[in-house]
């Protein structure tokens, strides 16, 4: 490679730059404003993003691993980038159930790195997740997916809003008989929490917890509590993507005042 | 112990089987498919279905009488079944002790197809993903 800047630096938009990383076969984990994208050999195998539960609060939260085998797994194959492997080998979860959860955390990150596409930060190259890779997927598949999902929210309930600001019921709507995961999110609705903070509630996903919230909506029975702010890019005030080891220091401390 | 591609190529192994892949119902995403896809277009097949799997999921209509799902996080139905002139499509949801939203579609061909052992042998392997 020659001196200077990198191909990816000169692109304006995470998506575009990791389509240059993929284009030279890279490795290592690129970070955009709401997150991480972890690339093998030009192919993604993680996403992670502060406003997505990650695999372990998905896989823990939920009851499918008891929090005691999963930091197991994380002690004894974090150093060697093989905790997915682990997993599976313990008998803690099977290939099938870690991948389906796998892809679905790394989809879910992965929408909220894409969906807002601002300017790369920056590239760590070699950098290796330590859950090893679980099953990857070409980069054009994910942004493909991010952009489509995007659109599925517009075409459900125009409201970016929703997906960022505290969330209130309407008063005086009633709700009937909604489908199951509907009526979970809608009790959860208090004037307070975010979509993000729902989701991570319910060890849900958060991008299919903005799709029930949208068609809530669009029903007439959630609304944001305060008009989404007058910017291009709302950011939600407390959940600013930092740097990885904040995040996972941020992790870490919550997973001890759970216990 | 079978991940999301050797579940699908044992579907693929049932007589008459064209095509078959996992699809998140919400979402429309196929996280997985081998063989055909019916159309043509895996992607727009998977977000056509998944609309589909997600109005039977969400019905109070077809859901069992008296709340007898087996469990409160799972969609009241199991496999939905479309019959064409030529084909049969199989779609057996994927129930999952995590938050998932996935179904497993099946596409037979109608002359050499059996219907009844697909459904059989969709439900096993949809277990058979998640549990081992």
């Amino acid at each position: 490679m020659t001196a200077g800047t990198p191909a990816w630096a000169t692109h304006a938009t995470t998506s575009a730059a990791l389509g240059a990383l993929a284009a030279e076969g890279a490795t290592g984990a690129l970070s955009g404003e709401r997150g991480i994208v972890y690339l093998s050999e030009g192919r993604v195998v993680h996403a992670e993003s502060a406003f997505a539960p990650d695999l372990a609060t998905l896989l823990t939260r939920s009851g499918a691993v008891a929090p005691d085998g999963w930091w197991e797994a994380v002690d004894e194959g974090g150093r060697h980038h093989r905790v997915g492997r682990g997993l599976v080998d313990s008998g803690r979860v099977t290939a099938g159930a870690l991948e389906v959860c796998h892809l679905g955390a790394l989809f879910d990150a992965a929408y909220f790195v894409l969906a807002h596409d601002t300017r790369p930060r920056r590239f760590r190259p070699g950098a290796v997740h330590w859950l090893g890779t679980v099953r990857s997927v070409p980069v054009d598949v994910v942004v493909r997916e991010s952009r489509r999902r995007r659109a599925l929210l517009e075409r459900i309930w125009p409201d970016p809003g929703i997906d960022t600001a505290p969330l209130v019921r309407v008063a005086d709507a009633g709700s009937g008989d909604l489908p199951l995961r509907r009526g979970r999110t809608l009790a959860l609705v208090d004037g307070v929490r975010t979509a993000a903070d729902i989701a991570a509630a319910l060890a849900c996903r958060t991008y299919h917890t903005l799709v029930e919230l949208r068609r809530l909506a669009a029903d007439g029975l959630v609304t944001a509590a305060q008009p989404a702010p007058a910017r291009d890019r709302p950011g939600p005030g407390a959940a600013v993507w930092d740097d990885p080891d904040t995040a996972l220091l941020r992790r870490l401390r919550d997973a001890l005042e759970a216990l | 112990m079978p991940g999301i591609d050797e579940s699908l190529l044992e579907a693929m192994r049932l007589p008459g089987a064209r095509g078959a892949s996992l699809v998140d119902w919400i979402s429309g995403l196929a996280l997985g498919a081998v063989g055909d896809a019916p159309g043509g277009d895996l992607e727009a097949t998977a977000a056509e279905t998944a609309e589909l799997a997600r109005h039977v999921a969400e019905s109070g209509s077809l859901a069992p009488a008296g709340g007898t799902a087996p469990r409160d996080d799972e969609p009241p139905v199991e496999d939905m079944i479309v019959t064409t002139a030529d084909s049969y499509h199989l779609l057996r949801f994927v129930s999952t002790p995590f938050d998932s939203t996935v179904f497993l579609h099946l596409w037979l061909d109608r002359n050499d197809g059996n219907l009844a052992l697909a459904r059989i042998r969709l439900a096993e392997m949809a277990d058979r993903l998640v549990l081992g």
